[in-house]
């Protein structure tokens, strides 16, 4: 044992008889580039639109529902994907929800939502957990692409345009109002939801 | 000498027979026309228009915008047709006409205020409930106990529980909580004339404003001319139009958002003095 750690140690100390310190350290350097791109490759996948549809409970429900939003498809052909709205973009947060999206592989493994009845049953937890979490990051995930600052509200149509000068003042967050602008809205959403 | 002297007195009753039937009927021709369009509204009633996930609109109605203040755009109503149109909002099936125009003419004199409505009557309807009234339009005019009419028009007296909505109960009629509305229809069968009020419930008959109407149709469209106690001139009063087109009864009627008429007064019709 003794000489073991003794070996462990004097491996730590004087690695190699071999090869340089400066080349280990390149090697070492190298390759810790080759596979953090590899893990964040992985991490990247995980975040398209092919992967999300994969599951069925995805594909066949509020994918469908997306299909035939402003966000989908629109005038100037600028699409907003699931991980654009769901998946935070800079990195710690990133993380934060994919270990929490551990949850979901658990869910998709004992089938919680699987048949559309069970999925509508659901539908109004999953959408007020989801509106939770953006009413608590004000938007952050809307904010990727839109915000009051770069807003013309002069250029929008009326309702809009009225509509936003009160958020505005009013500084609401962006998921305040626009409940239900990718995917069909819940049967018995709460008076709080209205705030 | 004497002959110029009964001249002048024939003339003078000439003038004064003459000027009365001037005050009884407007002269149209110069009376100015403001557009307004109806619609199917659907199954929104009050308890679905203030509800904000429902009707995101809600936000700006606390802030006392008008319905016209969002809805009214370059001289049509924004709606989504396509959602008022949809199951959700018309379990029936929408009309195949949604929108039309109507067109408001108002005048008044001392006594009477006069609303003359032009309109083409669409066919296509979703629901045929009266069999005897190919076409039907209705006037309410709200009074100032009714909260939130100039933002509302009549909606205050439509709700979910009734008859014709989904969840309506057949025997329950519009109603509004606070207030009342005066109600003048003219209905095509007959050319019956109702003059009514919806309070507690709506009714059809007694009310005080000792209507009348005249209608008549030219080709397609359809021209009636109500003729109502003068409510006072430096009013504004907030009111809203019906059409019961293609034999429609209960909530599939086509419906004006609110606005006001103004008798000597501001508003989106200005009633013309005569």
């Amino acid at each position: 044992m003794n000489a073991e750690k003794n070996g462990l140690l004097a491996m730590l100390r004087k690695p190699s008889a071999k090869y340089s310190l400066l080349s280990l350290l390149v090697v070492g350097f190298f390759s810790g580039i080759f596979f953090w791109g590899g893990f964040n490759t992985a991490m990247e996948a995980t975040n398209t639109l092919e992967f999300c549809i994969g599951c069925h409970e995805m594909r066949d429900n509020v994918y469908v529902e997306y299909k035939k939003t402003i966000h989908y498809s629109n005038r100037t052909g600028v699409r907003a994907i699931c991980s654009d709205c769901h998946v935070p973009k800079d990195w710690t947060h990133k993380m934060i929800r994919k270990i929490q999206a551990s949850k979901e592989v658990w869910g998709k493994i004992t089938g919680v939502i699987d048949t559309p009845e069970k999925f509508e049953a659901h539908r109004l937890q999953m959408a007020e957990s989801e509106w939770a979490r953006m009413k608590a990051n004000d938007s952050r995930e809307c904010r990727n692409c839109h915000s009051f600052d770069s807003m013309d509200v002069e250029k929008q149509k009326l309702r809009g345009s009225k509509m936003h000068k009160i958020g505005i003042a009013e500084k609401k967050t962006c998921i305040d109002c626009h409940k239900g602008i990718a995917h069909s809205k819940p049967k018995g959403m709460k008076e709080e939801d209205d705030e | 000498m004497s002959k110029s002297i009964v001249s002048t007195a024939v003339a003078g009753a000439l003038l004064v027979l003459g000027s009365h039937a001037a005050i009884a009927a407007p002269d149209w021709g110069k009376v100015p026309k403001r557009d307004v369009n109806v619609f199917h509204a659907g199954v929104t009633p009050v308890e679905w228009m203030t509800k904000k996930s429902d009707h995101s609109g809600t936000s700006g109605m606390r802030k006392g915008e008008t319905c016209i203040g969002c809805h009214e755009e370059k001289g049509t109503l924004n709606f989504n047709f396509k959602r008022l149109a949809d199951k959700e909002l018309e379990p029936k099936g929408a009309p195949k006409t949604m929108i039309f125009p109507v067109s408001v003419q108002a005048a008044y004199d001392a006594a009477n205020l006069y609303v003359r409505l032009t309109f083409k009557a669409p066919g296509g309807g979703a629901d045929k409930g009266d069999k005897d009234n190919e076409v039907k339009a209705t006037l309410l005019f709200a009074d100032a106990k009714v909260p939130q009419a100039n933002q509302f028009g009549c909606w205050q007296s439509c709700h979910g529980d009734a008859r014709t909505m989904p969840a309506g109960n057949d025997k329950k009629t519009k109603y509004v909580a606070t207030g009342s509305y005066e109600l003048v229809q003219w209905a095509s069968k007959g050319n019956k004339v109702s003059d009514g009020s919806v309070g507690s419930e709506r009714k059809m008959s007694g009310g005080a404003t000792g209507a009348k109407a005249e209608a008549s149709k030219s080709g397609d469209t359809y021209t009636v001319t109500f003729t109502r106690k003068n409510p006072g001139e430096g009013k504004a009063v907030p009111f809203g139009v019906a059409i019961h087109a293609d034999h429609a009864s209960g909530r599939f009627h086509h419906v004006s958002l609110g606005y006001m008429l103004g008798i000597g007064a501001d508003g989106e019709v200005k009633a013309v003095k005569q």
